[in-house]
């Protein structure tokens, strides 16, 4: 009889715990004969999500992991730097993981991490693919503290696998695996007004600082990370309010937001307000909604968008009051929750959360159940 | 600086003193305003308190950052426009958002949580369950 066993090499994992690979090598035969069975039970879902915010724990992807489910958490037992987020349902990779130049490499070359040469797309691919298809991954580890690259920890596929980063739909056969993909631009002035609220507090800080690296980021981010907008399926856009004349917002606070949602795209109904098709401008504030300054105002539309067909749902103000954020929702349609006051609640949960009075919060999770539902129907077909 | 913001907001909210001695003659306010500077110990204290409520950088990391700041500029006095003083700044960006994001792994923390894990007998952690 032969004896087998189940090997695990240290190139490619094959192993998974949900028993959706399994290499078997016989010992006693004279020459080595392996026999691979792939057992897909289920297909991981992707969804690639292009944000210059780093690799943390964001507040998007906080929110969306509350959407499916579940909180996420770094990989038990793993480097305390892993970029990775798991929950139930959904893993998040930071695709800074990719890099094929660390900190001194790229400093030597004189590269940025938004340029393409600082990235391994071939091996980017090759794992998301796999992850894809069901098998297991040794992902690589960059530390953001150190700045080089740690030993690989384990990826075993998960529902839904969401890559975040600064290329996600950069190279074309990436952008094939992917489900859906989400875009998140950011104005420079906002931009500029959410890194002053965020570097302030550092030592050696200042604004003439922040300007500069903005600055000096910018060829290259226009470059190079600009360019996707026009491959996302959904794009959620921030702009300074219009609201509030002169320089009157500071901090970033009150905002504009535009949801662009692509037309035709499988599984993925875009949001509407009133009636789908038409041009609508709401300001819901009046006799039956008492707001405080400086208000809401929402607008629908459609057009184009680089070439493709979209929805536009466009929120500008604050929302102050429960009653606001219930309101707004009673009048918005196709947006994939399970029961009314499913956004507001999920908005109420997280009310610490940044954003969560204005329409990025809002937008976020709209996304958040946008993705659900196509997970949803993605199963529901299999 | 944004500390002190908050210390100075403490000391606005604090400043209804419970126990100043209440002068006998009717000159009232005036004379209050006075003692209550005349004292700055009690505030001290409570500055302490308001300092812990912000999450700082670990402090290697605060290192790096400014570090980076550093050569970043003197990089950059030579030639703004060359590869080595992009990379630089993006360097600076990198450690900046790695530092955000240390911040905020420390938000959650609460204060008391942590205090009592360590000290559950004392008054401010006893737990009273009928």
């Amino acid at each position: 009889m032969a004896a087998f066993t189940v090997h695990t090499s240290a190139a490619t994992s094959l192993y998974s715990p949900a028993g959706t690979a399994i290499l078997l090598r016989s010992r006693s035969r004279a020459y080595p004969t392996t026999t691979t069975i792939r057992v897909s039970c289920s297909k991981t879902v992707v969804i690639g999500v292009a944000a210059d915010s780093g690799c943390g724990k964001s507040t998007f992807m906080r929110r969306l992991t509350s959407v499916l489910g579940g909180g996420a958490e770094s990989p038990r037992g793993g480097n305390p730097n892993s970029n990775t987020l798991v929950s139930d349902t959904a893993t998040v990779i930071c695709l800074d993981d990719y890099h094929s130049l660390d900190r001194a490499g790229r400093k030597a070359k004189g590269v940025t991490a938004l340029d393409p040469r600082a990235h391994d797309f071939d091996l980017m691919y090759e794992q998301v693919r796999a992850i894809k298809e069901g098998r297991a991954v040794e992902k690589p580890v960059y530390n953001h503290v150190t700045g080089r690259l740690d030993p690989p920890e384990l990826i075993t596929p998960p529902e839904i696998l969401v890559i975040k980063g600064l290329h996600p739909m950069y190279d074309e056969r990436v952008r094939d695996l992917l489900d859906l993909s989400i875009y998140l631009d950011i104005s420079n002035e906002v931009k500029f007004k959410w890194k002053v609220q965020r570097d302030m507090a550092e030592r050696g800080h200042s604004l003439e600082n922040i300007r500069a690296s903005i600055e000096a980021r910018k060829p290259d981010f226009d470059a190079y990370i600009e360019p996707q907008k026009q491959y996302a399926d959904a794009v959620i856009e921030v702009l300074p309010t219009q609201l509030i004349p002169g320089p009157g917002d500071d901090e970033g606070k009150v905002l504009r937001v535009k949801l662009i949602m692509k037309e035709g795209v499988e599984h993925f109904a875009p949001v509407y307000l009133f009636d789908e098709g038409s041009t609508v401008n709401w300001i819901p504030c009046g006799r039956k909604l008492s707001c405080s300054y400086p208000g809401i105002r929402f607008a629908y539309g459609f057009g184009t968008y680089f070439g493709h067909e979209v929805s536009v749902v466009e929120m500008d103000g604050q929302f102050d009051k429960l009653d606001e954020l219930i309101y707004v929702e009673t009048h918005l349609s196709n947006l994939s929750t399970k029961f009314y006051g499913e956004v507001a609640q999920q908005m109420l949960k997280h009310a610490d959360f940044p954003g969560s009075s204005n329409g990025t919060g809002l937008f976020q999770t709209i996304v958040g159940l946008k993705i659900r539902d196509l997970y949803e129907q993605i199963v529901a077909r299999r | 600086m944004a500390t002190s913001v908050t210390a100075v907001a403490a000391l606005a909210v604090f400043s209804a003193p419970r126990s100043l001695p209440q002068p006998p003659a009717p000159l009232p306010s005036r004379q209050n305003v006075v003692s209550f500077v005349g004292r700055p110990v009690r505030a001290h204290r409570r500055l302490v308190a308001v300092a812990a409520s912000s999450p700082a950088t670990p402090p290697d990391l605060a290192n790096k950052v400014s570090e980076s700041i550093k050569q970043a500029k003197e990089t950059c006095a030579d030639d703004p426009v060359s590869a080595e003083c992009v990379a630089a700044w993006d360097e600076v960006e990198e450690l900046s958002a790695a530092a955000s994001h240390a911040r905020d792994r420390q938000k959650g923390v609460d204060p008391l949580e942590e205090y009592c894990k360590d000290n559950p007998e004392t008054k401010e952690c006893r737990t009273y369950e009928d």
